[in-house]
């Protein structure tokens, strides 16, 4: 097998949804809205799975692929470290910033016990010191620019990753089928492959944006009763 | 950039428990009245002026407001922020605010009410101490077009940076984009047609008063959904979606009495607009 084809192999290993970083407990909102019973089938599901995408996950985790991977090109470590932050800050309700912070934490151990880029102890150190917070999209663009992964198919990877998860979740909680979920990743393929090229067009200034609705159900889910997700 | 419709700088300072200006310049379509001090606290009240009665194509606004230690102020609008159409470039207002050590700003504008096919960004930059204290407000209305229709603006962005000791812990960025999003739709505004957003940061904040805060608020009501939220520092955020401006003034008065009787032991003063 070529170098190229084993790299990405590599990397499919990290957006596989049995990879261990805590994706399965949080629902980023899904859960108010589903105790709402605003998202209850197949159709409602995957209208809210469009909306997540497209109103913010390409403003946050999305453009900071594109934007992490850019700087890590240009040796820019600075800039790595800023839009750590950013990332963090620009996601305000709390269970989600501290989920996400969790799961960065998490896969950065996961992938040192893997690879021995020097970046991710430096990353690891730094969140130790609390000088950074950690993130799952920067411990993911750092493993995919080590591997040569282009920035493209980085930022494409992520997103599935992170879609495939939520569909996981979404069938335990709402619940559906296995085959409306696999059914569901299917259609919204082609939802990715234009969230990655609009990324891809985006400009620092887009940044952090993101529709009232889905955060404020984020913000709510904080005082849900019942509830299996942290977020 | 220096190019303003515009332009507004105002530094107050504490002068023996009494808040005064220090500096205050504006020229253009920006200017303040005279200070008003509701109570005997030494804070003072700025009304902010738009003598153009709103803004329009390509306008772009400026203020800077400078809180020297242990000032207090409070800050706010005579009247809602009109913005008129928009054909050829969006309207801009942007704040610079700094805020030293023991001081406490109050910044709370009246709604914001965008015209059919208006365009508009705003831009709040808060640099603060970590021992001075910010509370915000903003309400968007569904704007305003001759037929009635509601959300007939184009976008409406608003961002507010917010910096403790130099170190960025708020990055609040909305945009309601009715010409490409669909606002009825899940995820946008729920079937509501206000937003209203509102900041807290300062030291005292803490979980007991966001579970305060909570058990004062009915969150079942149909009137509105609303979510509250702890920062990344010490500091709140309130989001809540409506029917109307006076829905959320009345929970933001609210709130906001809490924050100031469980920070200060004060009422906040009643802001007499007409």
């Amino acid at each position: 097998m070529d170098i190229v084809m084993e790299h990405k192999l590599s990397l499919f290993q990290l957006c596989d949804s049995n990879f261990p970083t805590g994706a399965f407990s949080h629902s980023y909102g899904l859960e108010s809205y589903i105790q709402e019973n605003k998202v209850h089938n197949q159709e409602t599901f995957s209208e809210w799975l469009r909306v997540y995408l497209n109103e913010q996950l390409i403003y946050s985790d999305g453009l900071a692929c594109h934007l992490v991977y850019q700087a890590l090109e240009e040796e820019d470590l600075q800039k790595v470290w800023k839009l750590d932050r950013l990332l963090t800050v620009q996601n305000l309700p709390r269970e989600t910033r501290e989920g996400t912070q969790r799961m960065g934490e998490r896969m950065l151990n996961l992938v040192e016990s893997l690879y021995d880029d020097p970046i991710l102890s430096i990353y690891r150190k730094r969140i130790g010191a609390k000088q950074s917070f950690g993130h799952p999209a920067i411990v993911f663009t750092m493993i995919a620019h080590y591997l040569k992964v282009s920035k493209a198919e980085t930022t494409l990877f992520y997103l599935y990753s992170v879609v495939s998860s939520l569909v996981q979740n979404a069938v335990r909680a709402i619940p559906l089928g296995q085959t409306a979920g696999q059914k569901i990743i299917h259609q919204i393929q082609g939802d990715l492959a234009k969230a990655a090229t609009t990324i891809g067009q985006l400009d620092e200034e887009d940044f952090g944006l993101v529709s009232p609705g889905l955060e404020l159900s984020q913000m709510m889910h904080e005082r849900i009763n019942i509830r299996i997700f942290m977020s | 950039m220096g190019d303003w419709t515009g332009a507004l700088n105002l530094e107050v300072e504490d002068r023996k428990g009494k808040t005064v200006a220090k500096k205050v310049y504006f020229q253009g379509a920006f200017k303040v009245m005279r200070p008003i001090y509701h109570d005997e606290s030494g804070q003072a009240c700025y009304y902010l002026l738009n003598p153009g009665g709103g803004y329009l194509d390509g306008d772009r606004y400026q203020m800077k407001i400078s809180l020297a230690e242990k000032a207090k102020l409070t800050l706010t609008t005579q009247s809602a922020t009109k913005v008129y159409k928009t054909p050829n470039n969006f309207a801009y207002q942007e704040a610079e605010i700094s805020l030293q050590p023991g001081s406490y700003l109050e910044y709370l504008p009246d709604p914001l009410i965008a015209y059919q096919n208006a365009k508009y960004k705003q831009k709040n930059v808060i640099r603060m101490d970590k021992t001075a204290t910010f509370l915000y407000s903003d309400i968007v209305t569904p704007g305003w077009s001759p037929d009635g229709e509601r959300f007939s603006y184009q976008t409406v962005q608003l961002l507010n940076e917010i910096y403790v000791d130099n170190e960025l812990v708020v990055y609040d960025h909305i945009r309601l984009n009715p010409a490409t999003q669909n606002m009825k739709g899940l995820g946008f505004m729920e079937g509501f047609s206000h937003l209203g957003s509102m900041i807290v940061v300062g030291k005292q904040t803490n979980s007991s008063l966001l579970d305060q805060l909570y058990s004062a608020i009915d969150m079942n009501s149909d009137d509105y959904k609303l979510g509250l939220s702890l920062l990344a520092v010490p500091g709140l955020i309130i989001r809540v979606l409506a029917h109307s401006t006076q829905v959320i003034e009345k929970l933001f008065s609210e709130l906001h009495r809490m924050v100031s009787q469980e920070w200060f032991n004060t009422e906040p003063s009643f802001l007499r607009k007409y």
